[in-house]
């Protein structure tokens, strides 16, 4: 519901961003350019990005850093909106859906940037690059990305005799069956309140799923974007999340419980963000697991997390901006911060380096996550996109508490989000 | 009877054990929570002690950020606009309590409906408004715009109409302009009254999170309830952490509670107000 609500905001906001004023463009370059950054990461994975901010600051004499925690995705989103339109808006952000801001003022500088022969634009994962994009144009980099993956708790599964590490399900029906097993003989606290199966952001799994099984979620065409997933290969990935629910694998409802439920030993199965790994493992008390994300007819698999943008509209705080962004991207820099933090890797070269290698042998969870890069991708960035999860919000969960069908509900969404363009 | 009255107060007494420790239970849970690691925040059944007793999350409380810039800031931002707004908001309810004016009706109605805007809605005008003052990243930039409560004037609006006529009438007779009969009468009769609009006051602006974080980006200015955000994650499982500076973050409000709880009983009682 989080990055509902940062979309939301960020879109109503950003229609205001035509009365933005930019900083004002200097002729000459002072000696030290001073940036704003601000930042929407914090506990662990921001004492990692400062560390990296603060070696680059150091490193560079010519940049001086301001960096500020901007809060939460949607509460950056509010302070982004708000200093853009008073004119004290920051150099560069790491935030989520930033390219809504500079895509939709119809900023593009960053195509430019990231053809710079330093940065190496083809060692980014396409889908990555493309989470990054407004429109299908590069608008933003990606940074702190990440994706579903499908955790488990070992105790629950080998009481209910199931061996995931050599068995593990390919496909949703396969999953369904094994959930199933899991419920019916692994629950290891006798709790009332013990399911097979949930996901913390029901969207995101959701539009996973759509993906999987070919539907494109929305199309543009003649210049316009419109939306797909109530067609039949989206009411068929509905019907499945309909018969999670009516068989009593997955609570109705109740996806914000979903990780206290799987930390309390609950919950068989989660459906959680990649990030977890770091924070999870070693800190449940029980053996935790993770396996790639089951499919329909692919396992393709939906990006999420944040970006670098550049908001500023000055020459020289824009390359001193880019110069900070291609820093964190650097292989080294981003793939200790990925490893520390648990979101993944952006570039390729990464994935076969040494560190992760070394990581990998340490901690084999962090595979599952690494191994789903090459099906990763970002779904179509468009102004409307947070109003449209929002849709989806209400349609899964009135079709979860019965209220619609899986297509009346999909239908509804849709007739919405056209109304929405419109 | 005697026996009777005996096992009827020992039920009240039971009555009230149950509903303190009720009360008591989530301070309780949290100290011991500050103590935790994650596997013991989550364990299922609950574990009711840490698995050992250290205090790492409080020092990592201290290593995230500058708790104690943050706490200083808050205690100075929550006085000055605990202070500020009760000025205000007593001089407007006496004024709309005791003065006659043309329009009266009408400025009621536009504080009484400040009420039913929501905080999000003025964040962004709010913002431009500070930033057009050049109060970016100020004391002053966080204390202004929220020292304006309709919720603690109309607190004192309705026990101020519940001072006796006569009395007014008696100072005006002594004398009194309308300055000394706000001193002189209205507050020390009010006193209780007052106490429970500067216990909420104080609570409200102890916990603001969303407005110091809009109208700042240096830490130099920020506040207590931003440097918790700080410490957890996007949905964030780390609540031991957050227990650990909730622990410490705790203790003004107390303070300001024990302080007045005299006077806060006496205006439940008298006002009817539910706490």
């Amino acid at each position: 519901m989080k990055k509902t609500t940062v979309c939301v905001l960020i879109f109503v906001l950003a229609m205001a961003l035509g009365f933005a004023q930019g900083s004002k463009e200097t002729t000459t370059r002072p000696e030290v350019v001073k940036l704003q950054v601000w930042y929407a990461i914090s506990g662990a994975s921001g004492e990692q990005f400062l560390a990296l901010a603060k070696a680059f600051d150091a490193a560079r004499p010519d940049i001086e850093l301001e960096l500020t925690y901007s809060g939460s995705y949607a509460d950056t989103a509010t302070k982004v909106s708000a200093s853009l339109l008073s004119g004290n808006a920051p150099d560069t952000a790491i935030m989520a859906a930033g390219q809504l801001y500079t895509g939709g003022r119809n900023d593009y500088s960053m195509e430019n940037l990231v053809q710079d022969p330093d940065f190496n634009f083809n060692d980014i994962f396409k889908g990555m690059l493309e989470y990054g994009m407004f429109e299908g144009r590069v608008a933003a980099v990606p940074y702190g990305i990440s994706s579903q993956v499908l955790y488990y708790n070992k105790d629950i599964t080998d009481k209910a005799g199931l061996d995931l590490e050599k068995n593990p399900p390919a496909t949703w029906a396969e999953f369904f069956q094994i959930a199933k097993t899991a419920m019916q003989k692994g629950n290891i606290n006798n709790s009332s309140d013990f399911y097979g199966f949930d996901t913390s952001d029901g969207v995101w799994l959701f539009k996973s799923m759509l993906g999987q099984n070919g539907n494109a979620v929305v199309r543009k065409s003649g210049g316009k974007v419109g939306p797909v997933f109530q067609e039949s290969s989206g009411v068929e990935v509905a019907t499945f999340w309909k018969s999670l629910i009516d068989s009593k694998l997955m609570p109705a409802g109740q996806h914000n419980n979903a990780e206290k439920k799987f930390l309390a030993g609950n919950l068989a199965f989660i459906a959680a963000s990649s990030n977890r790994v770091t924070r999870w493992q070693g800190n449940t008390g029980f053996k935790l697991g993770a396996i790639m994300m089951p499919g329909f007819k692919n396992r393709s698999i939906a990006l999420g997390g944040n970006v670098g943008v550049i908001l500023t509209e000055d020459g020289f705080k824009r390359d001193a901006s880019w110069e900070l962004l291609k820093y964190l991207l650097e292989e080294k820099n981003h793939t200790a911060f990925a490893l520390s933090t648990g979101y993944l890797p952006v570039r390729k070269s990464a994935q076969n380096g040494p560190v992760v290698q070394q990581a990998l042998a340490a901690n084999p969870l962090y595979k599952v996550a690494f191994d789903q890069l090459n099906n990763a991708w970002a779904y179509y960035h468009f102004s409307e996109m947070g109003t449209m999860d929002a849709f989806f919000w209400y349609a899964l969960d009135e079709i979860e508490k019965n209220v619609l069908t899986p297509q009346a509900a999909l239908d509804k969404a849709a007739a919405s989000l056209i109304k929405e363009i419109e | 009877m005697a026996n009777k009255r005996k096992h009827t107060n020992i039920l009240i007494l039971l009555f009230l054990l149950v509903g303190s420790l009720a009360m008591i239970f989530p301070f309780v849970w949290m100290l011991l929570s500050s103590f935790k690691t994650v596997g013991d925040v989550y364990a299922y059944p609950p574990k009711w002690l840490p698995s050992s007793w250290n205090f790492s999350n409080y020092k990592k409380v201290f290593q995230m950020i500058p708790f104690a810039k943050y706490y200083f800031n808050s205690i100075f931002t929550s006085t000055a606009q605990t202070t500020l707004q009760l000025g205000l908001s007593v001089t407007t309810a006496y004024v709309l309590v005791v003065l006659t004016f043309p329009g009266k009706k009408f400025l009621n109605s536009l504080i009484r409906s400040t009420m039913f805007v929501p905080v999000i809605v003025t964040l962004i005008p709010l913002y431009l408004m500070v930033s057009k003052a050049s109060l970016i990243d100020t004391y002053a930039g966080i204390i202004l715009p929220q020292v304006f409560g309709a919720f603690t004037i109309f607190l004192l609006v309705s026990f101020f109409s519940s001072i006796p006529l006569v009395l007014f009438d008696s100072a005006k007779l002594d004398g009194c302009g309308y300055y000394r009969i706000l001193s002189q009468v209205v507050i020390p009769n009010s006193k209780s009254a007052i106490s429970t609009a500067m216990l909420f006051s104080f609570l409200g602006h102890w916990k603001s999170y969303t407005w110091p974080l809009i109208v700042t980006n240096k830490a130099t200015y920020r506040t207590l309830p931003i440097g918790m955000k700080y410490l957890v994650q996007e949905s964030s499982s780390e609540y031991q952490i957050m227990m650990a500076a909730s622990v410490m973050a705790i203790f003004p409000v107390l303070i300001v509670y024990l302080f007045f709880e005299k006077q806060l009983v006496k205006s439940i009682t008298l006002t009817g107000l539910k706490a």
